[in-house]
């Protein structure tokens, strides 16, 4: 199989390259394509001038790039059949919203087909989706609901929130041979970072400390991690921020053994609260580690209803880096919140 | 419709998978009230002609898809009997090894990569796995099977759509047994399935209580799709004479005449009368099915049941 070729797992970025995530997402796809061409892309606009926001502009082989109607959930079934018939089928769609048109195949085929023929046929499909925010999107082009799909089992969820990661997990989606839904913040693409340009995977499920301290532990993944990694650097604030880049499997390991040293838990997450990754967490630290809080673990969600489309309430309604470190700063100080967060 | 012709190899075939597929399920339906099979039967006794004049033209590389009412199809397709019943029964030895049930059934040496519960979904990975032939420059071709009552669902539609929109060598059958569930179909359907069909891509029908009908319409439809001519529809009118699920007989609809309706009494009588095989060797058909139905089920009955815990994945 070509994808043995280059089973190196940087540790960190290596080399003086900078992208931006966008680019790196770009280049992971276009360098997939090139060594398999087993992989191949669908998607409503897939094939279109824009190229998904940039993310599949100009690929290398083009004639492997489909677009396709707006049929989300049957073509979520093609891509199922394609992938159980020899191919490596990245399905990509412009909205997590869209994600639910699709939710028949989604949790009741791909997720399960492993499962229920105890894993004779495997399924490497990646599902790629973008997470929007801010300009009047509304409650229908601003969800992420990485928590309903980390909820089912037979799915992977990965995050990534720098330019590095997404090249390396998202090269590590295509290799598994498993399902992978794969959700990129839109408000990323412009962020750069290092990136090799050599291929290279990161693990699914495992996660980075991305801002080393010993009085609060914060979790966050994606847009999360980065604005509570603002909120750090910002304020000065001797945070352990732990991000996961894969919700499922999750380092476990690396947020209870985070939480034994500070602790005191926050969890950053960019969705609703009810029953989400945020609650997750913090129940995996009460199962496992509630001997080691100082305070009660706290989260710091959506609020729990639709996003409202007009400016002063839609930036009322998201949490910021000013309001994180705010936060941050209270749980550091002892204060406990006693609540669940949301704006 | 031209009038259809037999061989004689075509005709001992048909007899021996649809008496198969009759007897296993009659002798499924006998056992059934025992609670051998902790798993939800699905059974097509009476439908037999549609899933064997089709798979007389497939070959084991051909991948069929199929919907909740498996045994049939995928015996026609070639899965080995002792690998149903083992399912059935809940034994390791089963062809989802005891994971899957009645309803999910997998053997990739014939050809079948997989069935679903959920009425529709799968007509969505037929086109899936013509997409892939069509990628790939492999030269298989795919049918998804379904039922009538999937021609409700949104799903039946976007298949159909994309099929046709990429030219892919896939095989629409519609088993219509005129019932969804409980349903009478012209209380579930407004629309007339070949007509729907007939507005994105070819469609031939043919009479699903008669094996030489299906054969026949299936052999043009599965021809037309390895000559590259695109995505293909074959409407299959037919009787199911059970009840949705389990082992009794349906108590919907016209009174089943199982002499008239019956596509082994049809086919047998066609060969008696054209004098195609004797009189000894239609027994011998029956003879031979029923001991490979005692050696499938004494094969279930000795296999080991799974141990749990379920193994982390």
């Amino acid at each position: 199989m070509p994808w043995s070729r280059f089973d190196s797992n940087y540790e960190a970025p290596a080399g003086d390259r900078d992208l931006t995530f966008v680019a790196a997402i770009r280049e992971a796809i276009d360098q997939a394509m090139g060594l398999d061409p087993r992989v191949f892309a669908l998607g409503l606009d897939a094939d279109d001038k824009f190229g998904v926001f940039g993310s599949m502009l100009s690929l290398s082989h083009p004639e492997r790039v489909l677009g396709t109607p707006i049929s989300e959930n049957a073509m979520t079934g093609v891509a199922l059949g394609a992938a159980l018939c020899g191919l490596r089928p990245i399905h990509v769609h412009l909205r997590n919203d869209f994600l639910l048109v699709a939710m028949d195949q989604i949790v009741n085929y791909v997720a399960k087909w492993e499962d229920m023929y105890d894993r004779q046929v495997r399924v490497p499909l990646v599902i790629r989706s973008i997470i929007g925010r801010g300009w009047g999107c509304g409650a229908q082009h601003s969800q992420s609901l990485h928590g309903l799909f980390a909820q089912v089992p037979g799915l992977k969820v990965v995050m990534p929130a720098t330019p590095y990661d997404a090249k390396g997990l998202l090269l590590s989606a295509i290799k598994d041979d498993s399902p992978v839904v794969f959700l990129e913040h839109r408000w990323l693409y412009k962020n750069t970072g290092s990136v090799p340009e050599a291929m290279y995977t990161i693990p699914l499920g495992k996660g980075q400390r991305l801002h080393q301290g010993s009085s609060l532990t914060v979790v966050a993944t994606s847009l999360a991690a980065i604005h509570a990694l603002v909120a750090c650097d910002s304020q000065q604030l001797d945070v352990d921020l732990i991000d996961p880049r894969t919700l499922k499997p999750l380092d476990s390991e690396l947020i209870l053994e985070s939480v034994g040293r500070t602790g005191r838990l926050l969890v950053v997450d960019y969705d609703f609260p009810f029953g989400g990754f945020a609650a997750e967490v913090c129940a995996l630290v009460a199962e496992r580690a509630l001997d080691r809080l100082r305070l009660p673990p706290q989260r710091l969600c959506f609020p729990d209803r639709g996003m409202p489309a007009s400016g002063p309430l839609e930036r009322a309604y998201y949490p910021t880096p000013e309001r994180i470190g705010a936060v941050m700063q209270r749980m550091i100080a002892g204060a406990p919140v006693g609540e669940t967060l949301v704006s | 419709m031209a009038k259809p012709t037999l061989k004689r190899a075509d005709g001992l075939w048909l007899l021996a998978r649809m008496r198969l597929i009759r007897h296993a399920s009659e002798r499924i339906a006998a056992l059934y009230p025992s609670n051998v099979m902790e798993t939800p039967v699905h059974l097509c006794i009476g439908q037999e002609a549609v899933p064997v004049g089709l798979c007389r033209h497939l070959h084991d590389d051909d991948k069929l898809f199929l919907g909740h009412r498996t045994h049939g199809p995928a015996l026609a397709k070639g899965l080995p009997l002792e690998q149903l019943m083992a399912e059935l029964y809940g034994r390791t030895t089963g062809c989802s090894h005891s994971y899957g049930g009645s309803m999910h059934l997998l053997d990739l040496a014939h050809g079948l990569p997989g069935s679903s519960a959920i009425v529709g979904g799968s007509i969505a990975l037929g086109v899936g796995a013509a997409l892939a032939a069509k990628l790939s420059g492999a030269p298989f071709i795919a049918v998804s099977y379904f039922g009538d009552a999937a021609t409700n669902a949104g799903v039946f539609y976007e298949s159909m759509n994309f099929a046709v929109l990429r030219a892919l060598p896939v095989l629409f059958l519609c088993e219509d047994n005129g019932l969804s569930n409980v349903m009478r179909k012209s209380a579930h359907s407004c629309h007339d399935i070949t007509s729907v069909a007939a507005q994105f891509m070819p469609t031939l029908l043919a009479d699903g209580t008669d094996v030489l009908s299906v054969h026949q319409q299936a052999g043009v439809a599965v021809q037309r799709l390895r000559n590259g001519e695109g995505p293909q529809f074959l409407h299959c009118k037919t009787r199911r004479w059970m009840k949705h699920q389990g082992p009794e007989a349906c108590d919907l609809g016209d009174p089943i005449d199982r002499q008239r309706d019956c596509p082994i009494h049809k086919l047998e009588a066609l060969l008696r009368r054209s004098r195609l095989c004797k009189a000894a060797e239609l027994a011998q058909i029956q003879a031979d099915v029923e001991r490979q139905i005692d050696a499938a089920i004494a094969f279930a009955e000795r296999s080991p049941f799974p141990v749990p815990p379920l193994a982390e994945v």
